[in-house]
């Protein structure tokens, strides 16, 4: 494999069956590690540790670097229209599967904790699905989406386009404090 | 990225879901939705990218706003989890989660990636191990540090955007794993 090593990132190529299991568990590792180390960089800062706070996150954006080089093997990246699809997709199941069974099981266990982290989610979940939705549209009739900024809310993950509300409508969190993009 | 992290934390921590005593499969099952949302927030940053390469900037904000959401979740699923704990310990977490990768996970993979004759994913594959190294030994000397009672020096950490090769200190005119330029890294200090 003497060429295996040219300035590029890895490309989508015909995989083995048992090479393309292993980059899918690849990618799930990283990018686990990646928010693993995300929240590891919070509490480094919280605890007064500002280097070792760089440090995670600088490694987390590593581990991002290795998701991205798994997923594009595996053929999962596609035009924008496809990819918008694509996440449709996976928050449509998240809303119409996953999330439900997960916060009924949570509810049947009395882990109200739980129940809360799943339920904010899949709130979350529905704004993405609308809004993957209606930008796939919109770029089917040849149209990028308006500069509008798009905000979320750090507790949470509810997300809009446009102003913040006053107050997130599902945690309570004051809108000043939304992350805008 | 989550650049809004640590700026409202403090203020809002407690509105967050905490560590509780799980059952079996409420366990389970957030495992399970912090593996997907994980994995959801990468798709988004690569979508975002190849937005932006398409000339969709405003689809690229999309994709990188609703990637940052869904590390908001993870992070919750995470916390309820008991995942985050003190720093000498969320260190040696990942000094662990390192040599698995390192020990066991990747060159198991590489070998399959070789047999299979699949050079791509050998690629990827070989360049996250050889990353995996650098971090593992980075850890490990913060922990050190961390118990010795300190933080680390303060220095900039430079990952290569292509192969994820990471270094602290001076960026390299080469990358030592992929060759790209040094102008390929991304710098955080």
């Amino acid at each position: 494999m003497a060429d295996a090593f040219k300035n590029t990132p890895p490309k989508a190529e015909k995989l083995g069956a048992m090479t393309e299991e292993n980059l899918k568990a690849a990618f799930a590792g990283e990018s686990q590690a990646s928010q693993k180390y995300l929240a590891f960089a919070a509490k480094a800062d919280a605890e007064g540790y500002p280097n070792i706070s760089r440090l995670f996150r600088a490694v987390a954006y590593a581990e991002s670097m290795h998701a991205r080089n798994h997923l594009s093997v595996l053929g999962g990246i596609g035009d924008t229209a496809a990819n918008l699809k694509a996440a449709w997709g996976g928050e449509t199941f998240e809303i119409d599967e996953m999330y439900p069974a997960y916060d009924a099981v949570a509810k049947l266990q009395g882990n109200a904790e739980a129940g809360t982290s799943i339920r904010y989610a899949l709130t979350a979940e529905k704004d993405h699905q609308a809004i993957y939705d209606s930008t796939g549209k919109g770029l089917g009739a040849g149209n990028d989406l308006t500069d509008a900024p798009v905000r979320v809310c750090p507790i949470c993950g509810h997300t809009v386009i446009g102003d913040a509300p006053d107050e997130c409508p599902v945690c309570g969190t004051a809108g000043q404090f939304f992350t805008a993009f | 990225m989550s650049d809004g992290e640590t700026s409202v934390l403090g203020e809002l921590e407690h509105r967050l879901p905490r560590p509780d005593a799980l059952h079996a499969m409420d366990l389970a099952d957030l495992k399970a939705a912090f593996a997907g949302e994980s994995q959801a927030a990468e798709r988004y940053l690569v979508f975002a990218e190849q937005a932006a390469a398409e000339g969709l900037p405003h689809v690229a904000t999309l994709f990188r706003a609703i990637s940052f959401a869904e590390t908001r979740h993870a992070r919750n699923h995470f916390r309820v989890m008991a995942g985050i704990g003190a720093t000498a310990d969320n260190l040696q977490t990942a000094f662990e989660g390192e040599s698995f990768e390192i020990d066991e996970m990747y060159p198991a993979y590489v070998e399959v990636a070789r047999l299979q004759g699949d050079r791509q994913a050998f690629k990827s594959l070989h360049w996250a191990l050889k990353a995996e190294v650098d971090h593992k030994r980075m850890y490990a000397e913060a922990r050190e540090t961390v118990l010795a009672g300190g933080d680390i020096a303060e220095q900039q950490v430079s990952v290569c955007q292509v192969c994820g090769h990471t270094v602290v200190g001076d960026v390299p005119d080469k990358c030592p794993v992929c060759a790209a330029p040094g102008s390929a890294y991304r710098t955080f200090s």
